[in-house]
């Protein structure tokens, strides 16, 4: 049963497609079995890789590290939804807390990509997953944020898993998996980035998350498509207001006068999100840097910390100063403090 | 019925030779003194005239004329007296014309002593320019030493001063100068915690740079600024020799010959006290003072606005010129600047125990006059927290000698660069290799921290000086992370 999903899923088709088939026929053996009398009308390459055994398929998937979940072993907040993937193909860990989606335009401004980036650094530190799509842009800064925060972030793709889009991402999503994120994806192995594959993975993005935070967004950017899948899911959409008169902040400014909830900055995201998921986890549990935890909750001085650590003070200091630039910590009246400065 | 003397005047800390001339005429007996005289020379008339009957001559019933060369070249101040005495002997044939061939300086008293003057340091600078040899007051004789003259007379009469002129004293050895052992005025070693602040001063004596501390009353800010000197390296015989021009030019004792100076001049203290100035002939202010050494701005926040601007250009610019009636000239002030101020006019905002009193609106003012072009002088701005207990019983720290070490081998690597890092210009900067992650977290932070133009070169020319900490030629990542630490946002 599961190893015709596994081969319908090679097939490639648009996701819509498939789950309506699937609807009308009952079973991925019916649908392969039109596909392979020609009922159904697919590509030829298509065709031939319907018919390629479930075994040779899970040898090639093991090798390269990717895992299937089949829809009843997914998280249950994206399994429990109507159009949620029959297959997900799993690079990393995906985790099985809700997350919560930074989403927006590709074409950021530095206004968009520093609030992403600390979004995505708050979301990490506050210990929730953090999912986007890798693009370039918000999508890009928000992995980043996570990263740097030592926080677990999930990229869902609208290639195959094993493709890097854009490629001038390839290390970022290294860094995803190494900070023990997970990069996922509902196309087979080897799919081309097609740009009519990428709004069906919005809802596989907003599926993920509680809550969905766009962050710059055109008047109709593929941001808004994961707004209104989130809407369509019932979860909270937030959104960053901003300039009426720039089209970078349009979308977002349309979502807030429909009823999306504004954001105010990383702290405010927190305190909203908290309502949602409840109050986030210690930092010190989820965080791979000590020094955090050791500056955890009060805020220390520089000698305290040098005591503490016993390194060059040097050292502690050029760590800080790290910690301060991915918005992690900063400083008050001499005392290093959790959290970042700019909206919190 | 004419004799020459040469002696010196002042202008900035620069000596310019001053021909006294004199001549006897046949005609009603009179003293007069020509050539830009202030009161102080006027007088010199009434003290020479005395100090010579005391000494066993006799003034010429004959007009005398005194004409200070160059005419135009304004003077002030006793120290002509010694050579118009000398040259009025040497006119009126009471001794032998030989005694001009000296560079004289000094202030007569009414009994035929001598005292010291101004510009004791002047003298011995132009008389070894010159070749000729040096007769001053003998408190100056070492001052003049150490310009490097070889024949310097030290005189206490008026009378040994006509046989050392002559040539009748005999050659005396060079004074040697006994060696100096100076212990720093706070050694590094007595500041328990506060290692933010005592490495920001370490990484302010390699590169030079200016240190802003702030921080609430009894943190400690005071005393680490006093350490500052104690880290930096002995001055080169050239220093010390520019920073004694500058103090024999303001007429106080000689400094230290191997130690930087320090100076903590009053947030009270005027304009003219701070840069230079004076009523007629410029004198150097505290900024020249602390020439080669450190000025500490105790209070930043408590000095008014007219101070702070005032301070600009020689902070920028490592000299200071001021320009008064009776002359414009240049100063050095190669320094470096320690600011300290409190958080707040309370001094509390922010500690954890003691709650600020400020208002709204006195902070505000409070940060305004702080956030001004001064401000932005400041390479390294730090915080100073009061210190936590565990920290006051700790171990002791390095002792500045430790300390000095590094900074001096980092100082080594600067040469070539033509500067100290503080004084970097941004071309300068640009062609120094900055390692990639170097570049990539510098571009990140100025992304994230809306860093300006004049902060990014800021935080580029500490990096270099952490750098050189580390005896590295190239600006890695962890020398530029470092150096975003001493950004310290202001409050």
């Amino acid at each position: 049963m599961n190893d015709e999903r596994l081969r319908l899923a090679f097939v490639g088709m648009h996701p819509t497609r498939r789950r309506l088939l699937l609807e009308k026929h009952g079973s991925a053996r019916s649908v392969l079995g039109r596909i392979e009398q020609g009922a159904e009308k697919v590509p030829d390459h298509a065709r031939r890789a319907a018919v390629v055994p479930a075994g040779d398929r899970r040898e090639e998937l093991t090798s390269a590290g990717i895992q299937v979940v089949f829809r009843e072993d997914l998280p249950d907040h994206l399994a429990s939804l109507p159009d949620a993937p029959d297959v997900l193909f799993v690079r990393g860990r995906l985790p099985f807390e809700q997350g919560v989606a930074v989403v927006g335009t590709r074409k950021a401004t530095t206004y968009g990509l520093r609030l992403a980036e600390q979004f995505g650094h708050a979301l990490a530190v506050a210990g929730w997953p953090v999912v986007s799509g890798l693009a370039k842009g918000v999508d890009g800064a928000a992995h980043r944020g996570a990263v740097a925060a030592g926080g677990v972030t999930v990229a869902v793709l609208g290639c195959g898993p094993d493709r890097w889009y854009p490629a001038m991402h390839r290390r970022l999503g290294e860094s995803i998996l190494e900070a023990n994120g997970a990069v996922v994806s509902e196309y087979p192995p080897g799919t081309p980035p097609s740009g009519w594959r990428f709004p069906p993975r919005n809802r596989i993005i907003s599926g993920l998350s509680a809550v969905s935070v766009v962050v710059e967004a055109r008047r109709d950017g593929g941001a808004l498509i994961t707004a209104k899948s989130a809407i369509e899911h019932g979860r909270e959409v937030l959104a960053v207001p901003g300039d009426v008169d720039r089209p970078t902040s349009e979308g977002c400014n349309l979502l807030i006068r429909d009823g999306a909830i504004p954001v105010l900055g990383a702290e405010d995201l927190v305190a909203a999100i908290s309502l949602v998921l409840g109050p986030p986890a210690t930092v010190a549990a989820r965080t791979c840097s000590d020094l955090i935890a050791l500056i955890e909750p009060i805020g220390r001085t520089v000698d305290w910390i040098v005591e503490q650590t016993r390194r060059p003070v040097g050292d502690v200091l050029a760590d800080l100063a790290r910690l301060e630039t991915a918005g992690a910590i900063h400083w008050t009246n001499g005392l290093v403090v959790p959290g970042s400065r700019v909206g919190g | 019925m004419f004799a020459s003397v040469t002696s010196v005047a002042l202008v900035g800390v620069e000596p310019q030779p001053v021909r006294v001339e004199v001549h006897i005429s046949s005609s009603k007996p009179c003293l007069t003194v020509v050539g830009l005289p202030d009161t102080a020379i006027r007088e010199a008339r009434d003290r020479v005239r005395a100090a010579l009957a005391s000494s066993g001559y006799a003034l010429p019933g004959r007009r005398v004329t005194v004409n200070l060369a160059p005419a135009d070249l304004p003077k002030e101040g006793s120290a002509y007296d010694l050579p118009i005495a000398l040259a009025v002997l040497a006119a009126a044939g009471q001794v032998p014309a030989g005694v001009g061939h000296v560079v004289a300086l000094g202030e007569l008293a009414l009994d035929g002593r001598v005292r010291p003057a101004r510009g004791g340091l002047a003298a011995g600078l132009l008389a070894k320019h010159k070749a000729l040899p040096c007769v001053v007051a003998s408190e100056s004789a070492a001052e003049a030493t150490l310009a490097g003259c070889d024949r310097v007379f030290g005189v206490g009469s008026l009378a040994e001063a006509v046989s050392a002129a002559l040539g009748e004293l005999p050659d005396r050895p060079r004074l040697t100068l006994p060696a100096e052992d100076v212990a720093p005025e706070v050694d590094m070693a007595e500041i328990r915690g506060q290692m933010l602040a005592k490495r920001a001063l370490e990484v302010a004596a390699a590169g030079g740079h200016h240190l802003l501390m702030w921080g609430p009353p009894g943190s400690g800010k005071t005393m680490l600024a006093r350490a500052l000197p104690g880290i930096l390296p002995d001055l080169t015989e050239g220093e010390a020799l520019d920073v004694a021009q500058v103090w024999s030019a303001s007429g106080r004792g000689h400094p230290s010959r191997t130690r930087p100076p320090f100076r903590s001049p009053h947030h009270t203290a005027t304009v003219a006290a701070m840069v230079g100035g004076g009523s007629g002939i410029p004198v150097p202010g505290e900024v020249s003072l602390a020439h080669r050494g450190v000025l500490f701005l105790d209070e930043l926040g408590e000095f008014p606005a007219n101070l702070l601007d005032a301070l600009r250009q020689p902070l920028e610019d490592q000299r200071v010129t001021v320009a008064r009636k009776g002359a414009t000239v240049d100063f050095p002030a190669a320094l470096q600047t320690v600011g300290a101020t409190n958080p707040c006019p309370c001094g509390f905002m922010g500690d954890r125990l003691v709650a600020c009193r400020c208002s709204v609106s006195q902070l505000d003012r409070y940060r305004r006059r702080l956030s001004g072009p001064i401000i932005d002088r400041f390479d390294l701005r730090v915080p100073v927290p009061r210190i936590d207990r565990p920290s006051l019983l700790g171990p002791p720290g390095e002792s500045s000698e430790a300390v000095r070490a590094r900074v001096a081998s980092a100082r080594r690597l600067q040469v070539d660069r033509g500067s100290l890092n503080s004084a970097l210009r941004r071309d300068r900067l640009d062609v120094q290799v900055w390692e990639s992650g170097a570049r990539h977290l510098l571009e990140r932070a100025f992304d994230l921290q809306e860093i300006s133009g004049r902060g990014f070169d800021r935080i580029r020319r500490v990096a270099r000086t952490v750098a050189d900490l580390a005896g590295s030629e190239v600006v890695a990542e962890p020398h530029v992370a470092e150096a975003l630490s001493y950004r310290g946002e202001w409050i």
